[in-house]
């Protein structure tokens, strides 16, 4: 029996009415707030998934370094396989200084020199857009990502590119019509909201 | 003059020769130096250690061409994952890992050049036989 995506994490199929798993190539927009476990759910997501399937993955991540990025997966009791690459721009960052470059240039570099090394790269992760924007200092929300989306999908990568909402009132945007402050929700094939509740205790 | 060496020179005068053709028909140096990126990057890591951005530096004082840190970086870490290459770590300089062949590997990496150089000789005798 196939091993998809939608399997990876326990009840995460239970989401899912008809479709049989989350599409190839599309791209998924995972968003919550700070500490929502966002990076945590996609690393498990694609960890689970390349354990059983004979793919590549890429996860690129502006956040943090790989080593600090893995002790916290490791913390989470996640296991990073082979098959899955971290890249972390780190030394990018550190060794061009005021020369930096163009980090979506750099990142749609990076997803060409994978796709021509393994024939079987199919996820990319993202984590997250709003550090991509923090150091990219001429980015056009709107008619740079639609050409990045628009690069994913023509690659048929499966994309998870995580974006922090810093302010639950934002989240009325999803559900409006006016999104033009946040593009990347109409442009998403997808959306994971990773809603999250107070627990109160009387300890 | 060692038999590397010459290798070495004969690679850099790749752009002199591409660059100064200018018709439609020209193959653009950028497209060889791409096809051809790990070993132009091994080939200047036996000359001396550098780190990403001092390749990419040479890359362009060479061949005139800009390699994307995208493409550079992600090779310089699977050539050092597979043990092709090593990293030291440079503290207090801002360029931080430098990548350099050891002794180990040198022997087996100019081989793989002096059989990319001499392949890519046939290759070139051969076209020019018309």
């Amino acid at each position: 029996m196939k091993f998809t995506l939608k399997d990876s994490i326990d009840g995460l199929n239970e989401l899912f009415k008809e479709e049989k798993d989350i599409p190839t190539g599309s791209v998924i927009l995972v968003t919550g707030v700070e500490g929502g476990l966002k990076s945590g759910l996609v690393f498990n997501m694609i960890s689970n998934y390349l354990a059983r399937n004979n793919k590549y993955a890429l996860y690129a991540t502006l956040e943090e370094t790989e080593e600090s990025h893995l002790r916290n997966m490791t913390s989470l009791g996640i296991k990073k396989p082979d098959r899955l690459h971290i890249f972390d721009y780190r030394d990018v960052r550190q060794e061009w200084g005021d020369e930096e470059p163009d980090f979506l240039k750099v990142t749609e570099d990076m997803i060409n020199f994978f796709t021509k090394k393994y024939a079987d790269f199919d996820i990319f992760a993202l984590d997250s857009l709003n550090a991509l924007y923090s150091i990219s200092a001429n980015i056009n929300p709107r008619k740079d990502m639609y050409r990045f989306f628009t690069m994913l999908r023509a690659k048929k990568l499966t994309s998870f590119l995580i974006m922090e909402m810093h302010s639950p009132d934002r989240r009325w945007l999803i559900n409006s019509g006016d999104c033009i402050e946040r593009p990347e929700y109409f442009l998403a094939d997808g959306i994971i909201d990773m809603l999250y509740k107070f627990f109160f205790s009387k300890f | 003059m060692n038999g590397l060496d010459q290798d070495l020179k004969y690679l850099q005068l790749i752009p002199k020769v591409v660059n100064n053709q200018k018709s439609k028909l020209d193959i653009p140096v950028e497209e060889i130096v791409k096809n051809h990126l790990e070993i132009i990057i091994l080939s200047l890591l036996l000359e001396k250690s550098m780190c990403g951005y001092d390749l990419i530096k040479e890359i362009i004082a060479r061949y005139q061409v800009m390699i994307s840190q995208g493409t550079v970086y992600p090779l310089l870490y699977s050539l050092k994952g597979e043990g092709i290459i090593h990293v030291e770590s440079m503290k207090g300089d801002m360029k931080t890992k430098r990548y350099f062949i050891a002794e180990d590997t040198r022997n087996n990496i100019e081989k793989k050049i002096n059989g990319f150089i001499k392949t890519e000789e046939y290759i070139l005798s051969s076209i020019k036989n018309w």
